[in-house]
């Protein structure tokens, strides 16, 4: 395939694939969101120190961070009925909220650790290292972006699901190679600058720690 | 540890919870045979029910007669016991209970080999014929596996048996349609990849002109095999045994696949994989498939593995079943032997991963650590560059890319090919090895604000590896959790296993949570040799 072919190729299928990525990003904010909710109250628990809610909330933290996220999306997609009969009305349980379920149990295990120790901070009125916690969470939403491709395993219609769509539309020896690195180009765009971004703040953030202890 | 076996405790209540759902088999009473065999033979006349709507199986010829595969197996079965016959058109919904009344003496009908309806009548084992679920899809479809239907709109025809079963298995997103025509004309009009359908059905529909050049890409799932049915008094009767050699005989000589090619159905996998069993010898010569010399029963390796009782096995085949009759726990990777070897195969590749890939990432990490501390401005800036880019690409795409995309240049340029596992292992290992790498940077950096003169270089890598080991212990975890991504490329790791395994017999509830105990294990027990190592590390560091 010529070179302008390729070009011409990508950019009709622009839209379609482009709207993929905007799934991963919806099926990445709802985790976070999901995530940042649980995760936030277990920190709360274990903060309110010794007591059975503390010790289970810990119990609870330690059994998200050893939960494999791919194995549990299989585990969700085929254990969730696909509907629910709620008093007789039927009720959709869309493929894409299984996935981002499935991706908040690890933001659950990422925020009741990294909120605690910023809780803690608080505590201790040393609010730019409580303040830390803004450029980790937004770290992880990253890492969570780059796990929502695997919803493509599931069916979710998202970023990587749409390149196989175009790879069986379109045909073609090399294709494969260049619908993958064109995908692989979205998710450097979107990630590399708010990493760098998240980098500097924290950067800005430890030089005031820095500035307040000395 | 004690929160291990929490978990595990929790996991195996949820799995009692989940599979308490399952109905256990009752055992049918066993009656004293009044044998209907004397009865045909003295009034010199079998009488059997076959359809009349079923083309080509049992249908009627241009002078009303019933005709078909079906009709032939009854009048071969007349001729072999020296009766005459007299054929009956029964339907599916009265054939049973033209059976019990006493109106036939048998059914070859069409029908399918199920618990339930063993309940009510005798089906002779074993069956002549096998239906399954498969689908037809336009031509060009690209269709290799069933897994590549997940989360696809699929066509269905209402009240097909596997429509539910199929869809939970394979994750289909199944619309379905009232009657035949309706799913044609949805199937037709691109609503949807493809029409799920019974594979002895879907001749009527490749007959039709629209439909000429679609394809069945798909092999066919669910099989159900067909029985002759007796009633339920005639369980172990003369009769029955008779029917049942007479069936073996026709699996060993090869009749049915040549009756099969007469009436010109698509020939079946069932007729060939039965002739085979039927005509396989044990090392001593015997047959495989003879009966007991006590219980007259065919052993357990030639009957309906779908069917088997505890009673009818022993050992731990035997174990599994009994599980299965008593709580509904489908765990067939402890009754069924070729369930066993698969999924312990995917455990012990999925230990094999998860150990090159815990290598693989300390290596790049190590080793692209080293090349940017090497003291090469440019060659620093590079692997700082390259981490980063490594460290924001999903691993997912990278394994398809590097699988797919470059996989396939390099076989159509040089003809070589790579493995599986192999391309996961290197892509999960590059990708967590840019995480180490960044780690380590950070530590290096930290060391030398301590001590300016510090430089990483192989005797020095120690110190920085303890500085950095919670979060390359961190990483080497998530790689650890991540190595069942490799399914995606076919390698016969433990969620491959586990998905199979589901395929082939709908166990998703079980099966899903044994894949989930197992990997949490795992992952728990890479966490407490880390831990270990954690102690050993840091009681080194004090000495």
């Amino acid at each position: 395939m010529a070179g302008t072919e390729v070009l011409s190729m990508l950019w009709t299928w622009t839209p379609f694939l482009a709207g993929g990525f905007a799934w991963n990003i919806l099926i990445s904010l709802v985790a976070m969101l999901i995530g940042t909710v649980f995760g936030a109250l277990l920190a709360r628990l274990r903060l309110s120190g010794r007591g059975p809610l503390a010790h289970a909330s810990l119990l609870l933290t330690e059994l998200t961070r050893n939960i494999p996220t791919f194995v549990f999306l299989f585990y969700l997609a085929f254990l969730i009925p696909t509907e629910f009969a709620v008093a007789g009305q039927l009720y959709a349980f869309p493929v894409w909220l299984k996935a981002s379920l499935a991706l908040s149990v690890a933001v659950i295990g990422f925020v009741s650790d990294n909120l605690l120790v910023a809780l803690r901070h608080r505590q201790s009125h040393n609010h730019a290292a409580a303040l830390l916690f803004i450029p980790s969470w937004t770290t992880y939403l990253l890492i969570i972006i780059m796990a929502s491709s695997t919803a493509s395993v599931i069916g979710v219609g998202e970023i990587v699901s749409r390149c196989n769509v175009v790879i069986a539309a379109v045909g073609g020896d090399e294709t494969m190679l260049w619908v993958y690195t064109y995908a692989i180009g979205y998710f450097l765009l979107f990630c590399l600058p708010l990493n760098a971004a998240m980098g500097y703040t924290r950067k800005r953030l430890l030089a005031r720690i820095h500035a307040a202890a000395s | 540890m004690a929160r291990g076996r929490l978990f595990l405790a929790s996991c195996l209540l949820a799995l009692i919870a989940l599979g308490a759902g399952g109905n256990a088999l009752a055992t049918a009473s066993q009656r004293p045979a009044a044998d209907r065999l004397d009865l045909i033979e003295k009034r010199g006349l079998l009488i059997a029910g076959v359809k009349s709507d079923y083309p080509p199986f049992g249908m009627r010829d241009a002078e009303g007669r019933l005709i078909g595969f079906e009709a032939d197996l009854a009048a071969e079965l007349a001729r072999r016991l020296g009766v005459r016959l007299q054929l009956v058109a029964v339907t599916s919904t009265n054939r049973l209970q033209k059976l019990e009344e006493g109106a036939i003496d048998v059914v070859v009908a069409t029908l399918g080999d199920t618990a339930q309806r063993r309940q009510i009548a005798t089906l002779v084992e074993p069956g002549y014929y096998a239906s399954g679920a498969t689908v037809v899809a336009p031509p060009n479809s690209h269709l290799s596996t069933w897994a590549d239907l997940r989360g696809k709109k699929v066509c269905a025809t209402q009240g097909a048996y596997f429509n539910r079963p199929m869809a939970q298995r394979f994750l289909l997103e199944l619309q379905v349609f009232n009657g035949t025509r309706d799913t044609r004309l949805a199937l037709r009009d691109g609503r949807c990849v493809a029409w799920l359908y019974d594979d002895t059905g879907i001749l009527g529909i490749l007959a039709d002109a629209e439909l000429a050049n679609y394809e069945t890409p798909l092999p066919s799932m669910m099989i159900s095999p067909w029985a002759i049915a007796l009633a339920a008094s005639e369980r172990g009767s003369r009769l029955e045994h008779a029917i049942s050699d007479t069936v073996a005989d026709w699996h060993r000589s090869g009749w049915l696949i040549a009756s099969e090619r007469h009436w010109a159905i698509k020939p079946s996998q069932f007729l060939v994989d039965m002739r085979e069993l039927w005509t396989r010898q044990q090392p001593d010569g015997r047959p495989l498939c003879a009966r007991d010399a006590g219980t007259k029963q065919w052993p357990a390796a030639c009957r309906n593995k779908q069917l088997l009782s505890s009673a009818d096995v022993d050992g731990i085949q035997r174990l599994g079943l009994m599980l299965k009759e008593q709580s509904g726990f489908d765990l067939s990777i402890i009754h069924d032997a070729y369930d066993r070897k698969l999924f312990l195969h995917g455990l012990w590749m999925t230990l094999q991963l998860m150990l090159a890939c815990i290598t693989g990432s300390l290596t790049v990490g190590c080793l692209g650590a080293l090349a940017a501390e090497a003291g090469l401005p440019l060659l620093r800036g590079l692997v700082r560059f390259s981490a980063a880019l490594g460290r924001m690409t999903p691993p997912l795409l990278l394994i398809y890319l590097v699988f797919f995309g470059i996989g396939h240049v390099v076989v159509s340029r040089f003809g070589w090919t790579f493995d599986g596992a192999a391309i996961a292992i290197v892509c999960l290992s590059v990708y967590t090895g840019c995480a180490i790498v960044a780690a380590l940077l950070d530590a290096v950096a930290v060391l030398k604000g301590q001590q300016a003169s510090f430089r990483l270089g192989w005797r020095t890598l120690a110190a920085a590896l303890r500085l950095a080991y919670t979060p390359v212990v961190a990483s080497l975890i998530n790689v650890v959790k991540a190595t069942g991504m490799a399914s995606v490329i076919a390698v016969p790791e433990l969620v491959s296993a586990a998905t199979a395994i589901v395929a082939e017999r709908g166990n998703a509830a079980v099966m899903m949570n044994v894949l989930m105990i197992s990997y949490f294990l795992l992952v728990l027990a890479v966490v407490q040799f880390f831990n270990y190592l954690e102690r050993r590390v840091l009681q080194h560091g004090r000495h």
